[in-house]
């Protein structure tokens, strides 16, 4: 009865490895739609990808201007990634608790406006209005977080709802007071905020290179290891997987289900208002009115190609930022439109929300191969980690 | 008072046409977040049917409009598909599918206009449409006040009204409806009695893409005129809240997305009126949004979801 395992159970049945493999499973077959894609196109696939990897700086560029080199446009990446991994860690905690915070967009503009207007416009040091622009993204992102955890949790509204609609209303009446208030009548943006309250310094010198100091890139990695400690090690992290999980089993266990998801949604809002922070006073210095970014929308997909780990997030980030950041290069070199960089994260995502089927697949053909029957637990496995 | 319920109507009834495609969706057990990408994936196909053969009709031609609105419903369903093969077939979750589905939808359909664009038409990066003609109800828009609702009509108006209508009917009426919405509550029942859960969903996911891409397609023949990203204004997600705010009922449904088109043509006009400067009326743009909340505040307590909504089906399961 004994067959040979699938070749496709030997990549992806180890469970051990399985975090690590379907992942770069599915950014393989997105690479390799990609190429199929740019190949009808009549472009090199090779080529293209290489572009993007020069142009987040990841390889050198044949040529620089001066006063630039792959450290500044290495530099830029990072600055640009800073909020895609504070984006995405928000997204994580909601999915934890089985919460889905798609209003990450609107949260982040809310903490962005609110620290520009406060502290972006006065004219304090540096070294009192950094952290306090941080603080107070943090506190305004958890006010947006916490309204939409209690609405769930009082009245019973749906949170995807919920964020939508307060993205909205946030979008039109910030825009409303930036057009209003704050519109600097050049770029149509608001008026950018002092060089001191802005979190990555510009154009600082790197012997003869000059480029941005991304300052908050490490705080982002230290609070997605303090987010994998609490969610792994800790009595708050088990409620949370317990809700997210399974809500009726976690209050006969005696979890206080309501404060729960309060409180992970507050959580999640925070870490996007510190993504908000370093995207509106960081990466860039001004908003423009009436747009989300798409950062907040993207950071859903991350989370997921991250399989829910905030380790795996920062990863998933740095892909993620690195295909975008490098497609403007590409459009140049290769001369096709800059959108496909959003079409290949689209297919990274698209393969990795198969990652559960993947999962399915290789565990039946192993039992297949082994010759066990299929229990319906294994199969239950998949749908977990979402 | 006119000007409100025409403007009222032609932005509340491909609202409509999408939430209900959403209400077929979510009652077969399919949550369908992907409502926004379904739009305008369905619109593109359509568009792109202009694009093409535009050329051989007269401009303005209404049998041009009509062919392209049934190229976005086939667009819109053959894109559903994909959604319907990630949540029935790979078990993938559905919520996440279907914000996967909307970016790629996003991506695709930005990338191929502004790529098919610059090698084929060497245009910009929009594909035109024009706006529909209009026309009046011969005598039933002489009637004062009621009589608006029948004036200067976008034809594809009277198409969603029609296909509302066997919309219901099929939903309430006919077997295949009882069994989609069977399949919502207890894909148990459904599968003893023989029949496929699986197939079922599919179907109701992929009708549910048709309907979006009808409604995804009036947009583009009324508000903006063109193909190109500003098709993504979010419609989708409100279609998704209405259909929540209608308790996932088609009736109900339908005063959700009046209330809707009626309170954003009710804020223009309002700031219209009182002559308000035009940075005001993206403060009258939340009205919809606003109302929504308050309405859910109040009502979502009776509010009752599919029983399994959401839920991959299992036959083992108990």
């Amino acid at each position: 009865m004994k067959k040979r395992p699938h070749i496709f159970t030997r990549l992806l049945g180890d469970s051990k490895l399985q975090p690590f493999v379907i992942p770069v499973f599915s950014v393989v077959c997105s690479l390799a739609a990609a190429s199929i894609v740019l190949l009808i196109i009549g472009r090199n696939p090779l080529i293209a990808f290489r572009s993007i990897l020069q142009g987040a700086g990841l390889l050198p560029r044949g040529s620089y201007s001066a006063g630039k080199g792959m450290l500044t446009d290495l530099l830029n990446t990072l600055s640009a990634l800073t909020p895609m991994i504070f984006a995405a860690l928000g997204v994580t905690v909601a999915f934890k608790a089985g919460l889905f915070n798609i209003g990450v967009s609107g949260q982040m503009l809310f903490a962005g406006y609110i620290a520009s207007v406060t502290i972006g416009y006065s004219d304090l040091p540096a070294y009192a209005a950094r952290p306090l622009v941080l603080l107070i993204g943090f506190a305004c992102g958890a006010l947006i977080g916490a309204l939409i955890g209690l609405l769930k949790h009082r009245f019973n509204i749906n949170e995807v709802v919920s964020s939508i609609m307060i993205n909205y209303i946030l979008q039109y009446v910030i825009g409303f007071f930036i057009l209003t208030r704050h519109i600097d009548p050049v770029s149509r943006q608001s008026v950018a905020v002092s060089a001191a309250a802005r979190l990555v310094p510009q154009s600082v010198h790197y012997g003869t290179l000059k480029g941005d100091l991304p300052l908050c890139i490490l705080l982002a990695i230290i609070v997605a290891f303090i987010l994998r400690f609490v969610i792994n090690r800790t009595r708050y992290g088990f409620d949370l997987l317990a809700v997210g999980a399974n809500p009726k089993a976690a209050r006969y266990a005696g979890i206080r289900v309501g404060s729960t998801v309060v409180t992970s949604m507050t959580l999640s809002g925070a870490l996007a208002g510190l993504a908000g922070v370093t995207h509106y006073l960081g990466y860039y210095n001004s908003i423009q009115p009436k747009s989300l970014t798409s950062v907040g929308f993207d950071s859903i997909a991350v989370s997921l190609l991250g399989n829910g780990n905030p380790v795996g997030v920062l990863f998933s980030s740095l892909l993620v930022t690195v295909i975008d950041k490098g497609s403007t290069y590409m459009s140049s070199m290769v001369k096709v439109e800059r959108e496909i960089a959003a079409v290949i994260t689209g297919l990274i995502l698209l393969f990795s929300a198969c990652g559960a089927y993947f999962k399915y697949l290789a565990e039946r053909n192993q039992l297949a191969a082994t010759g066990e029957p299929a229990n319906s637990e294994k199969k239950d496995d998949g749908e977990g980690d979402a | 008072m006119d000007v409100v319920i025409i403007d009222g109507l032609s932005y509340a009834l491909p609202l409509l046409c999408i939430a209900i495609g959403g209400i077929y969706s979510e009652r077969s057990g399919v949550t369908n977040l992907a409502l926004e990408g379904l739009l305008g994936a369905g619109a593109f196909i359509g568009a792109l049917f202009v694009a093409f053969f535009g050329g051989y009709f007269p401009t303005g031609s209404l049998p041009l409009m009509f062919i392209a609105m049934a190229c976005a419903m086939v667009g819109g369903a053959l894109y559903a598909m994909l959604h319907g093969l990630l949540c029935v077939k790979f078990r993938a979750n559905q919520v996440i599918s279907g914000v996967v589905i909307n970016i790629l939808a996003m991506a695709i359909t930005v990338f191929l206009t502004r790529q098919i664009n610059s090698t084929l038409f060497k245009s910009s990066d929009k594909i035109q449409l024009g706006v529909s003609p209009r026309f009046d109800v011969p005598w039933l828009s002489k009637i004062p006040i009621i009589g608006a609702v029948f004036k200067s009509v976008y034809p594809f108006e009277v198409i969603i009204v029609a296909v509302v209508a066997i919309m219901w009917y099929i939903l309430y009426r006919t077997r295949f409806g009882m069994r989609l919405r069977a399949c919502g509550d207890n894909p148990h029942a459904v599968d003893s009695a023989g029949l496929s859960v699986q197939r079922t969903r599919f179907a109701a996911v992929m009708i549910s893409g048709a309907l979006t891409g009808l409604g995804g397609i009036s947009f583009a023949y009324s508000i903006s005129a063109n193909f190109s990203s500003s098709i993504y204004t979010g419609a989708g997600y409100l279609a998704i809240a209405a259909l929540i705010f209608g308790n996932w009922k088609i009736i109900p449904t339908v005063g959700a997305c009046l209330l809707f088109g009626l309170a954003r043509s009710g804020g223009y006009r309002l700031a219209n009126v009182l002559a308000l400067p035009s940075s005001f009326s993206d403060l009258i743009m939340i009205l919809p949004y606003v109302l929504t909340l308050l309405v859910l505040i109040f009502f979502s307590g009776t509010n009752r979801a599919p029983r399994a909504l959401g839920e991959i089906y299992d036959k083992g399961k108990r």
